[in-house]
């Protein structure tokens, strides 16, 4: 069990494997959930949404430090 | 069992744990509107008939704003500052322009370094020289000065009733922090959704998003097909705003509601004690004609914000004067 994530900005790439939700992703990456939307093919997911072996997702942070 | 959408029980595609609940993307939508309707509706943002000037900058917050306030049918033109940071600058121009063909709407085009002699990173390279001198501003502070500024006038110049910004609730929380940590009730006294134009040479200034997280600005571009600028502007890595955002949401992972209650609380019961007892007088620049706050000492001949970073930054001689050119942009289609 692999997924491949994308994380930006800043742009990186990592895998991570046996992660079977998407809160068990964000717990690994040691991101804080409210502050990441998760996407595959286009549509968000949630916390509880299963993952795939194979998935590629992008965790797209959603602050932004100007204003 | 799966969570549900609170609305109508489908498919979840976003949980807003502030409120203990989830949408799926008709109903997220639905109720991204409804935040931004109930904050125009409580502080009278905007009439019917205003011609709004929205500040776009190729964010989420702001294409994410203008696609509101159009779909709400307001007459919302955007207005786009080029900043002179480099590819950044091209890519967020780019999306802004992309976005007003694609919705039919028209964006008008300023330019920093071609109107006003200078980009906001030669700014940043004067702030590394001079921060610690009296006058030293950062880069984000030059650029949030500049920003203010020339909406202002460009609203002004173009007959534009309101200017609207994308600042959404955790840019607001995160001032109102800093503020806060400084007592800093200057500051506070001007920090409200709604900034009403109170003399000639003011613009009504709103935030129609300061009801939507951040996040929620973010989840709405996606689900709506915006395509906005995802990487963080250059010259914003690790600055304070970021920091303190970061460690409100800390606060929000750990107890949900936290940054809504500390900033609507701060709206709806303290900003008018502080504008109540904030006194700054205000007059008309010396150099420029525009609104700035009065000198202590009333010999001394008033100069804005702007115009003593820019004499700093392209030197006194360029802005000397009263026909400092600004509008001088195109509009697009």
């Amino acid at each position: 069990m692999l997924v491949t994530a994308r994380l930006r900005p800043p742009d990186r790439t990592v895998e991570v494997p046996d992660v079977r939700r998407v809160t068990d992703l964000l717990a690994q990456l040691e991101v804080l959930p409210g502050a990441v939307l998760v996407i595959r093919d286009g549509e968000l997911l949630t916390g509880d949404d299963e993952l795939r072996d194979g998935d590629r997702v992008e965790v797209r942070f959603a602050i932004s430090g100007g204003g | 069992m799966p969570m549900r959408c609170k609305r109508c029980r489908g498919k979840v595609v976003i949980e807003v744990r502030r409120h203990n609940a989830a949408f799926c993307r008709d109903c997220f939508v639905h109720y991204v509107r409804q935040q931004v309707s109930r904050a125009i509706a409580k502080h009278r943002m905007l009439a019917p008939t205003d011609r709004v000037l929205v500040a776009v900058s190729g964010g989420k917050d702001s294409l994410g704003l203008w696609d509101l306030l159009l779909d709400l049918g307001y007459q919302a033109d955007g207005l786009y500052l080029g900043l002179g940071i480099g590819g950044y600058s091209d890519r967020s121009k780019d999306l802004s322009q992309a976005f007003a063909d694609a919705r039919g709407a028209k964006l008008v085009v300023h330019d920093l370094e071609s109107e006003q002699g200078y980009t906001i990173p030669e700014a940043a390279g004067a702030g590394r020289l001079k921060r610690a001198s009296p006058g030293g501003r950062s880069s984000c502070a030059v650029c949030g000065l500049s920003k203010r500024y020339l909406f202002n006038r460009v609203a002004l110049e173009g007959g534009y009733d309101v200017v609207a910004t994308g600042h959404n609730l955790d840019d607001e929380a995160a001032v109102l922090f800093a503020n806060t940590l400084r007592w800093d009730t200057a500051s506070m006294a001007r920090q409200f959704p709604v900034l009403e134009a109170t003399r000639p040479g003011l613009v009504k200034k709103v935030k129609p998003l300061y009801r939507v997280a951040e996040r929620e600005s973010a989840a709405y571009c996606v689900l709506k097909g915006i395509d906005y600028v995802v990487e963080e502007c250059p010259l914003v890595g690790g600055n304070t705003q970021m920091r303190h955002k970061e460690t409100l949401n800390q606060m929000e992972e750990a107890s949900p509601g936290t940054k809504h209650n500390f900033l609507f609380g701060y709206v709806d019961r303290a900003a008018a004690l502080l504008r109540a007892a904030d006194v700054a007088e205000l007059a008309e620049c010396s150099r420029c004609g525009m609104v700035t706050q009065a000198p202590d000492d009333p010999a001394e001949a008033p100069v804005c914000a702007f115009c003593r970073t820019r004499a700093r930054l392209v030197g006194e001689a360029s802005s000397g004067g009263r026909t400092l050119p600004v509008v001088s942009g195109r509009a697009g289609p």
